[in-house]
């Protein structure tokens, strides 16, 4: 149980990462992201099946793609759409995750697929069933923690992206070309939707609602994080692994998405800044 | 064809009540929610229930939908008191999710994905089968006509100019001396009474409801009707109900006219449309197709 926890934490540590990011630059919170994780998991699907790519150089083409998809979502659809109110945005994001799904469902048909990749036997260890898959997944969410971690705090990009996103009148001041770096933002986070849709093609299925699912539960740990910290986002993750494994002890498991919610709502009740934002000052 | 356009009236009519209802909250009083389909299904299951498992009369059973609607909103705008807006449209998200789930699991009660059956309709002994649709579409269009009514004398009374302010600036609001948990909690449950009037309405329209109707989806058929429509001008928003339903019903047609596409794609090619819509409004006329008129004093 601790072990699926650990796998559902790496799946949605990346995305709520990324989502953070967006979230702080862009101000409202980017419901397309369903969208654009099923996005990578399609474009996986089509490098490896039918174009028989191995899996590996497919999650990178999958990644490219989704990155360029983010962006250019970001120029076409939100870039004009500025001064609309954050709520609009949402409404806005949601319809565009629609399409996305639609637009696939069109191509693909709703039929769930998979990777071709090897089956194999998985292991057991301490009565836990582990696949080979899983631990990949796990080993590369936290490389990819890492090399976030790296990008933001050590790089003059990272730092400009984080002075963008706390103000961006006052970095662009200091000389920090802020669409530049709004559209490198965009499409480092496609990119890692684009990891997560692979992923989430290996340990659950591919098809058209695989992104919407993952939503709630990417929304849940970066709020529990604290919205805007990217590295809360992965503690957050971790809770919500725990908690939704922990739930099907209790309950039937079609519970599990109602999970997400709650923890949400309690906790920006409780404490609206999540656990380890700064508290914002209101005017 | 006769029999499409009357059912399909019918089914605008219930668009139109919950857009109404939710101008109401989010167009004029400001307080987002995303839970809309929640509303919906707790005004359908309430009368649902109470008339096929308990045999009340369907006169009782849909004024008690209304009663729960707003019973349910007044509950949730408490919520608004600490909540920023774009966090609270994430957790009236979960509570119409959760309210869906119950619905869907408690199927000792509800039952669940099976459909619960409902024989009562309104006035079912009194009026024949041939002519009992066309009688409803115009309860279904007094109900709206109400709403209506109710909503454009709520915006133009002193109450509608309080929930404006409060939306522009809700700390203003305070200190002029304006109760603003008070308007919002009110605001929000009269919002809750007319979804659960539309849920009840299409409950026994219907008379077979099942969980997999009150999808989230519902709520953004709805927030598109009031933003296409025009956030805060009622008229623009029954125009814009209309027109997202003969988006979302009407190219239905189009379908019996060509074959290049099966019912599947042509149900996805329809949501696609619909998101066009919205995103083609948003760009073109950014306050909607009817704006919210500018309030000068000496017109009010």
């Amino acid at each position: 149980m601790i072990f699926n926890a650990l796998v559902n934490a790496a799946l949605i540590a990346p995305p709520a990462m990324a989502f953070s990011l967006l979230f702080g630059i862009l101000k409202f919170p980017n419901f397309a992201i369903g969208g654009y994780i099923t996005v990578g998991a399609f474009a996986a699907y089509t490098f490896n099946v039918p174009l028989g790519l191995p899996l590996p150089l497919a999650a990178a083409a999958a990644m490219l793609v989704t990155a360029l998809v983010v962006w250019l979502m970001h120029v076409l659809v939100f870039q004009p759409m500025e001064e609309h109110s954050a709520i609009t945005l949402l409404v806005v994001s949601i319809a565009l995750t629609l399409i996305i799904e639609n637009v696939i469902r069109l191509f693909f048909s709703a039929d769930v697929r998979g990777f071709e990749i090897p089956l194999e036997r998985p292991w057991k260890l301490l009565g836990a069933r582990i696949t080979p898959e899983q631990v990949q997944i796990i080993i590369w969410s936290l490389v990819i923690g890492v090399a976030l971690h790296c990008l933001l705090a050590y790089t003059w990009i990272g730092r400009a992206m984080r002075a963008v996103a706390d103000n961006p009148m006052l970095a662009a001041i200091r000389g920090v070309n802020a669409t530049r770096i709004t559209a490198f933002t965009t499409a480092i986070c496609g990119a890692l939707f684009g990891l997560t849709g692979v992923f989430a093609g290996l340990d659950l299925v591919i098809e058209p609602l695989v992104g919407w699912n993952l939503t709630i539960p990417i929304f849940a740990a970066a709020i529990l994080g604290g919205i805007g910290s990217p590295y809360g986002a992965i503690v957050g993750a971790l809770l919500v692994g725990l908690a939704e494994e922990a739930t099907i002890l209790f309950l039937p498991s079609t519970y599990k998405i109602g999970v997400g919610f709650v923890i949400i709502a309690v906790l920006l009740l409780l404490r609206p800044q999540g656990l380890f934002g700064t508290a914002e000052i209101r005017k | 064809m006769s029999a499409y356009l009357i059912s399909m009236g019918t089914y605008v009519g219930f668009f139109m009540i919950l857009a109404l209802a939710l101008n109401l909250q989010w167009g004029i009083a400001g307080m987002v929610n995303f839970g809309i389909a929640g509303f919906y299904a707790m005004g359908a299951y309430v009368s649902g229930l109470l008339v096929a498992k308990l045999g009340v009369p369907v006169g009782l059973a849909i004024p008690a939908a209304c009663v729960a609607g707003w019973v349910l909103g007044g509950a949730v705008a408490l919520l608004s008191v600490r909540l920023r807006e774009d966090f609270l449209a994430i957790v009236t998200l979960g509570v119409g999710e959760v309210i869906r789930l119950i619905v869907l699991n408690e199927d000792q009660i509800t039952e669940g994905p099976r459909g619960l059956r409902i024989d009562g309709r309104p006035f079912g002994d009194l009026i024949g089968p041939e002519l009992y649709p066309l009688f409803y579409l115009l309860l279904v269009a007094v109900c709206v006509l109400i709403t209506y009514l109710v909503c454009e004398r709520i915006r133009r009374a002193p109450m509608g100019r309080t929930l404006r302010a409060i939306r522009e600036d809700d700390v203003v609001a305070e200190v002029l001396g304006k109760n603003v948990l008070m308007h919002r909690v009110l605001t929000f449950a009269i919002g809750g009474f007319f979804m659960g009037l539309a849920g009840a309405l299409y409950a026994h329209y219907v008379q077979n409801i099942s969980p997999e109707v009150f999808m989230p989806v519902v709520a953004m058929f709805i927030w598109m009707s009031v933003i296409v429509g025009g956030a805060g001008n009622n008229r623009g928003i029954l125009i814009g109900a209309g027109t997202v339903m003969i988006f979302l019903e009407g190219t239905r047609f189009i379908g019996d006219f060509t074959d290049v596409l099966d019912a599947e794609k042509m149900s996805a090619m329809r949501i696609i449309l619909i998101g066009f819509l919205l995103i083609v409004t948003l760009r073109l006329r950014p306050r909607g197709l009817l704006p919210e008129p500018k309030f000068n004093v000496k017109k009010t």
